[in-house]
């Protein structure tokens, strides 16, 4: 039987990468996929307390909403990073400095 | 426990007959390179520039309208299950919620953002600045 | 309550999902024959769903659909606020995206997000609500779709938002893992009985924090604001400074109120060792942070949308060190306050947006002697920087006086003092403005003519800016009303 704790210690681990990969990645696509993976984690997490610690199915409920969630967020996402692509072909996000002052 | 022991050994006999059988093919096969050999295959023809060439933008366009439209189905799901205990209710709910989706599915048709070929904006100070 | 039942509560948010379905129809029978009509319907459809919620204003708090949402008053308060910034905001951007049917529905979801931020009380709602306000604004905020500035603010927006909602979410899962639960009351009532891990209860409340700091762009999660309000269009600046943010403090306050407090402590009390979090030194700590921080980056802005921008975040150090008591006088004060900086920020930006072009851009050096070009746009602009400041006697004092007396009275000083000190600071960078606009002078002053649209939404503006500095009883009176029917209280 496998436990609830090698749930968490997946998710944490899928967590960890997706924030890593939030703050390392110069590519505005390659951020995106970061947040995917925190969103991931976050299903993760919902659908083992759901199957251990809750009586109900909340949790399964929550990571459905959660999936629609990440999917209209890339759609979004997308669409604007496409959108800075046409104005300066490339989706560098360290190359993003019009307002500094 | 135990029963991973088998998934164990089928992973391993899988790794040694496919590194024997490749090494074997190696060990037995006639070698000889040349130019022509290290060419990326394309159906016969010679490949003409890079593999890293711009798509068309309407591929992104058509494949984000999908991904939403895809999604949504996943709330059908758990409606399908509940579909016999709630009887009449969830038809409504459920004919509501596809309704709202093709709203969407008609602004997005009469937009143009389907058509392969996008119609050119009417109104001039658009037409002006489009830069693609 | 069922859902069948549930219904006849939900009116203001039917009505607000017909309208947004009704309007794309409409935009897309009419084509391009529209003109402003889209723009008349989307303020007319805000303001009908703000009396429908008013409607409800006197009815004993429910929780709706099995417990996802609550009605009550303090929500109640909150959705009449969404709906006038809707409609206002409607007005300050007919100039520029009157015709653009897309951007007024767009505002009109927003609004049906803000509808739903006060009344959460289920872990599901919230996300989906603050989901539904944040995806629709990164679009608003990149909506110059040409425009290098526009869009850049809306891929900041979009990338510390989608970063912020996944750790708020993850915070959720930890929550939800540890008391069973997604209802607010339920997780409340497993906090007090169990003993939850303190450890892990901190840990989920801080990221939960990051999620609900970066919607009212509390320091350390204010990174995106500067950028965001100079790149995005000037009217969707003043939204966001406004609307998303009142909507967010809701759901903060209701978080803070039903999951964080102890319920026992009789009404509102102040937070307890309920879950073994030190939540209002936390909150102290992060309000001194963010009006500091906010005040002093403002000092040598060139930019006034920045300006106001990095001003913005000030006030919601404000606002935050008034949570720290969190009773019903610290509510009132926020409340109150939310009126208050609406009509003095909205009026602000609404000058920027209609003078920028006519001024030749939103740099505080563009200001120059307008006072004697314009003086009655002028004076507006500076009541509405002395009222920000917070100078009597005008209606920013009156808000800042409440958001004070509050604190004062738990006996938390020092804390005042600091949010005082805060106040003079930023007296230096509102008066350059004024300073700009009056004593200094182009060669020749050419008089500019503003046509009569513009006058009468300054108007607008100045005149609750006045009359709420000397006249402010009805509106204490309504916040007082309105906290008084708390569901669960």
């Amino acid at each position: 039987m496998i436990q609830l704790e090698s749930f968490l210690i997946i998710s944490a681990i899928v967590f960890s990468l997706g924030l890593f990969t939030v703050i390392y990645k110069k590519n505005a696509v390659g951020i995106l996929m970061g947040v995917e993976l925190i969103l991931n984690s976050v299903n993760l997490n919902f659908v083992a307390f759901s199957k251990y610690v809750d009586a109900h199915i909340n949790g399964q409920l929550m990571a459905i909403f959660i999936i629609i969630l990440a999917a209209s967020e890339a759609a979004i996402a997308l669409a604007i990073i496409l959108n800075i692509y046409r104005n300066r072909a490339s989706v560098d996000v360290t190359q993003l400095d019009e307002m500094k002052h | 426990m135990v029963g991973f022991y088998t998934v164990l050994l089928f992973i391993f006999t899988g790794a040694f007959l496919v590194s024997f059988t490749v090494a074997l093919s190696r060990f037995f096969a006639p070698t000889k390179q040349y130019p022509e050999k290290l060419i990326p295959y394309e159906c016969g023809d010679l490949p003409q520039g890079d593999a890293w060439i711009q798509f068309n933008n309407r591929f992104y366009i058509v494949a984000l309208i999908f991904l939403i439209f895809d999604v949504e189905v996943m709330f059908l799901f758990p409606w399908a299950v509940v579909f016999n205990d709630m009887g009449l209710l969830a038809f409504v709910e459920m004919f509501i919620f596809i309704v709202v989706l093709l709203v969407g599915y008609a602004y997005v048709w009469v937009k143009g953002d389907l058509d392969w070929i996008k119609p050119k904006p009417r109104l001039e100070h658009l037409a002006k600045g489009k830069g693609e | 309550m069922s859902n069948l039942n549930s219904i006849q509560y939900f009116i203001p948010e039917l009505f607000l999902t017909a309208a947004i379905l009704v309007l794309i129809i409409v935009d897309l029978v009419l084509k391009d024959r529209k003109g402003h009509i889209i723009a008349y319907l989307t303020a007319a459809s805000a303001i009908i769903a703000g009396i429908l919620a008013y409607q409800q204003f006197n009815l004993p708090a429910a929780s709706l659909f099995q417990g996802m949402i609550v009605v009550d008053s303090f929500a109640i308060f909150f959705k009449i606020l969404a709906a006038f910034s809707t409609a206002i905001i409607v007005f300050i951007s007919l100039d520029s995206f009157g015709d653009k049917a897309e951007y007024n529905i767009l505002l009109l979801i927003v609004t049906l997000g803000m509808f739903l931020m006060p009344a959460v009380n289920d872990i599901l709602m919230i996300i989906i609500a603050m989901e539904i306000v944040g995806l629709m604004s990164y679009v608003l905020a990149g909506f110059h779709k040409k425009d290098l500035k526009s869009t850049e603010a809306a891929l900041k927006y979009m990338i510390y938002g989608a970063a912020s909602t996944g750790i708020m979410a993850f915070g959720f899962s930890l929550i939800y893992g540890l008391t069973g639960h997604t209802n607010l009351y339920d997780i409340q009532t497993a906090l007090v009985n169990g003993h939850a891990n303190p450890v892990a209860m901190f840990v989920a409340f801080m990221m939960i924090l990051g999620g609900l700091g970066y919607k009212i762009a509390m320091v350390p999660f204010h990174f995106w604001v500067p950028d965001v309000y100079e790149g995005a269009p000037t009217p969707v600046t003043a939204f966001l400074s406004v609307g998303p943010k009142a909507a967010g403090f809701a759901l903060f306050i209701r978080f803070l109120v039903t999951v964080i407090a102890h319920p026992t402590y009789g009404s509102f009390g102040s937070f307890t060792q309920n879950v073994q979090i030190q939540a209002p030194l936390l909150l102290a700590v992060l309000a001194v942070l963010t009006m500091t921080l906010g005040n002093f980056s403002a000092l040598n802005q060139k930019n006034i949308k920045r300006m106001l921008g990095y001003s913005a975040i000030a006030h919601v150090g404000y606002m935050v060190m008034a949570l720290v008591v969190l009773n019903n006088d610290a509510f009132g004060a926020v409340m109150f306050y939310m009126i208050v900086y609406l009509f003095m920020n909205f009026g602000a930006f609404w000058v920027v947006e209609s003078f920028a072009s006519k001024l030749g851009g939103e740099e505080i050096e563009n200001y120059k002697g307008l006072g004697y070009r314009d003086p009655f746009t002028a004076v507006s602009m500076a009541i509405f920087m002395f009222s920000l400041t917070g100078l009597p006697p005008f209606a920013g004092f009156i808000g800042k006086v409440y958001l004070f007396s509050a604190v004062i009275k738990q006996g938390w000083y020092i804390l005042a003092l600091i949010g005082v000190l805060n106040s003079v600071v930023s007296l230096f960078y509102y008066l350059s403005v004024v300073k700009s606009m009056f004593l200094r002078q182009e060669d020749e002053n050419v008089p500019i003519q503003s046509s009569l649209y513009h006058k009468v939404l300054v108007v607008i503006f100045v005149v609750p800016t006045l009359l709420l500095g000397v006249y402010w009883q009805p509106i204490i009176n309504f916040t007082t009303h309105s906290i008084g029917i708390f569901f669960g209280k």
